[in-house]
């Protein structure tokens, strides 16, 4: 009898215990579409976004006067503009323009708001920089018309307007954006549990977008086979998409990008700061065998900052060759040989995957006579020295550019930091001639040709050495259909995707 | 399980570490095109994520785990081993205090304590074997202690204090030797403990810096490609496995062959 019962217990427990595991292995079901990131975005306030993911997720939740189309010119979102005169835009409001998500009218007021707050260096927006250069002051007249006056002209102005409007009477009760956003996107906040779960609500149709970070990329690779989540985009090694390129029930979809890699040097160092030098290491680069290999072919050669399809692109540039022999004969006259090499540190994020192609490259340049010395930081601490011009030799890339007066802020003089992110100190007369020079065209297209001149100018003086523009890639469990990739990596495209 | 089967994985660690540096080795070169193969008939253990070859890199990665294991069992050993007797034999508040000492270094977690260690002082083989000897002396100075405070009073000891024998000649001609078949087991045992120790410090990033491979470093970068190359981890893997499995029963067969009622039952 007592050994019946304790069969029973015991068989009542391994039960219990077989409807845990069982559980624990189907895909949770929300009814929402899961998209797994590897970071969770930083803040939902436009007006402080600075990270891509904060960037890219507000996007979905407000809307913006200007966007971009596919060659980087400024087209109408949420008006259309006029230029008055040099120094006066005038912006008018569509009339189909949707309503902020708490009902409100989007109108001018709204939008002088939102910039005079940024405008305000009380409110210490990151954003104030590139605005307060430009505006003057901000008028509005009606519902729908707002003129920016300037204080000097801007051919690039309409450009500078992509930050998410957000309502008046929420900016003047202090109201918390950042953790209950309020905008006129396509998306509205449904809610923001925890730190890795955020989930959103599509104003047209109810469809329910849930983020949910995964940081691991095996992790989140295994959490999308399993239908934990439905699809992801980037921040996966190349070895991993072609492992889920082979699975059933998955689709792939690649897209060119423009986000740029680049390997920076110190100009005032002795031995980075000799344009031999830094001529040898971009020949001594052999950039398409590590597309092939290390990026599985998802990157495009660079030549310039701005991809070659930009209106202000250089697709002439004729592109820097694989050429060891050439290398070591620039370094033999300075004394460098791969018996009596040069040495050089190399600073870069301890990211895996950067630091695994900085691997690739310390082997690359050792060939040619140059020992690297890699030092490899937590995010923080390297960005904190690259800022401080602690370094010879960087890999960093640039996301999201769309303006040509980057190379102000980059290259020109005046812009060393803290003023701008001119990081290897590069002081170059005939750099800041070409950059004023195109600032101050009077039309488009003399300012397209001066911007090229500049990146061909560049590349001879090789302030940095371009790497490759990454592609993107986003991966979808079947049945969700609609998503387009965007050029710059932002998700624009869940405003359209579907669950069939 | 039989002697010659940690006895043979042992001396096969010890050859390759010792003689690695004779064979004609390149942990470090990087061949794109041979990314992540798997292993075949001309390369056992196959390629990593730079197309290096698993096998150079783990021979050198044997002669870290086993430069910093020595070094670190050393230090330990001897530091351990002085503050120890050293402890016993004089007593009164010197004794006090060297306990306290000893008891707060074991109230708090020693592996733990040596991340703190190596994350203070930066990465790097020198200050892993810094960290690791922080931690590591406790045990042997536990264990000589409570060996020296049986031995102190025995006759020769006594007779050797008569004798005007001053404090270091005693303790270590006269009292370490006895204690030297405990000392030994334990040093075994610390072996085992510290390659754990280093492959878990360089698994954090915290121990030996790229491109230099040491097991822990080679687990980490594998499990990235867990799902597409499993023979990343699993070579560096069950190569640490096997030689702290090892080392382990060897411990063991010393420390019954070492212990007379053992060896007389047997």
């Amino acid at each position: 009898m007592r050994g019946t019962t304790g069969k029973r217990v015991v068989a009542s427990i391994l039960l219990l215990f077989s409807a845990l595991l069982l559980s624990s292995c189907s895909a949770p079901d929300s009814g929402a579409l899961r998209f797994g990131l590897s970071k969770m975005p930083v803040t939902l306030d436009p007006r402080f976004a600075t990270d891509a993911t904060s960037s890219r997720i507000n996007r979905l939740l407000y809307q913006r006067l200007v966007d971009f189309n596919a060659v980087s010119m400024p087209v109408p979102s949420l008006a259309s503009w006029q230029r008055l005169t040099p120094l006066h835009y005038r912006f008018t409001l569509t009339p189909d323009r949707p309503r902020f998500s708490n009902g409100e009218r989007l109108t001018s007021a709204d939008v002088a708001a939102t910039y005079e707050f940024i405008l305000d260096s009380r409110n210490a927006s990151p954003h104030r920089l590139s605005l307060a250069r430009s505006i003057e002051r901000i008028e509005t007249s009606g519902e729908a018309v707002i003129d920016f006056i300037l204080k000097e002209a801007d051919l690039l102005f309409p450009g500078r307007l992509g930050i998410g409007i957000l309502p008046k009477s929420l900016i003047e009760s202090g109201h918390a954006f950042n953790r209950s956003p309020v905008g006129s996107g396509g998306y509205q906040l449904a809610a923001w549990p925890d730190d890795t779960h955020l989930r959103l609500k599509r104003r047209s149709d109810q469809l329910l977008l849930e983020f949910i970070e995964v940081k691991d990329p095996s992790v989140r690779v295994l959490k999308l086979m399993r239908g934990e989540i439905d699809m992801m985009q980037n921040d996966l090694p190349p070895e991993l998409i072609r492992y889920l390129s082979q699975q059933p029930g998955l689709n792939i979809m690649h897209g060119a990008g423009s986000n740029f890699a680049y390997l920076g040097f110190n100009m005032e160092d002795e031995l980075t700061g000799v344009d031999k030098v830094r001529q040898a290491i971009s020949l001594a680069l052999d950039r398409d065998s590590i597309i092939q290999y290390v990026l599985g072919g998802a990157a495009q050669p660079a030549n310039a900052l701005l991809p070659p399809d930009h209106w202000a692109g250089a697709p002439a540039l004729q592109q820097i060759p694989y050429d060891p022999e050439a290398a070591r004969a620039l370094l033999k006259p300075l004394g460098y040989t791969p018996d009596t090499p040069l040495l050089l540190t190399y600073k870069t994020s301890s990211d895996p995957f950067r630091l695994r192609l900085a691997t690739v490259i310390q082997q690359q340049l050792a060939e040619v006579g140059i020992k690297v010395e890699l030092k490899s930081y937590d995010w923080g601490t390297f960005y904190g020295d690259i800022k401080a011009g602690r370094f010879q030799m960087y890999s960093l890339m640039w996301v999201g550019i769309k303006l040509p007066d980057i190379f102000r802020y980059v290259f020109h003089s005046t812009a060393v930091p803290p003023a701008g992110a001119n990081r290897g100190r590069f002081i170059d007369e005939e750099t800041d001639r070409l950059i004023e020079a195109a600032e101050s065209a009077t039309t488009i297209k003399a300012q397209a040709v001066l911007y090229q001149q500049l990146q061909s100018h560049l590349l001879q003086r090789l302030p940095f050495v371009p790497l490759w523009y990454e592609d993107h890639v986003f991966i979808a469990r079947d049945g969700v259909a609609g998503y387009t990739i965007a050029r710059d990596g932002n998700y624009d495209g869940l405003l359209y995707v579907k669950q069939n | 399980m039989r002697l010659w089967f940690p006895a043979v994985i042992f001396l096969l660690w010890l050859v390759l570490a010792l003689f690695g540096p004779l064979f004609a080795l390149s942990p470090d070169h990087i061949e794109l095109s041979r990314i992540l193969l798997p292993p075949d008939s001309h390369e056992w253990f196959g390629y990593d994520d730079l197309g290096r070859s698993l096998w150079d890199r783990l021979i050198v990665g044997a002669q870290t785990s086993f430069i910093v294991s020595i070094a670190v069992v050393t230090i330990s050993l001897l530091v351990g081993v002085t503050i120890g007797a050293l402890s016993a034999f004089v007593g009164g508040w010197f004794d006090h205090l060297v306990v306290r000492i000893i008891d707060i270094f074991l109230a708090f977690p020693g592996i733990l304590l040596a991340i703190a260690l190596a994350g203070l002082m930066g990465p790097g083989i020198d200050n892993v074997v810094i960290a690791l000897c922080v931690v590591g002396w406790v045990g042997f100075a536990r264990l000589s202690r409570a060996q020296v405070m049986t031995l102190k009073n025995r006759d020769h000891v006594q007779a050797a204090i008569a004798l005007g024998a001053g404090r270091s000649r005693i303790i270590f001609k006269h009292l370490v030797p006895l204690i030297a078949a405990p000392l030994i087991v334990e040093a075994t045992f610390a072996i085992a403990s510290v390659v754990i120790a280093e492959a878990g410090l360089s698994f954090l990033g915290l121990g030996i810096q790229p491109p230099t491979p040491s097991w822990g470093s080679m687990i980490r970068d594998g499990t990235r490609y867990m799902l597409v190359a499993p023979h990343m981890v699993l070579v560096p893997g069950i190569a640490l496995m096997l030689v702290v499995l090892s080392v382990n029963l060897l411990g063991d067969r010393l420390r019954d062959w070492l212990d007379v009622r053992t060896r007389d039952r047997n």
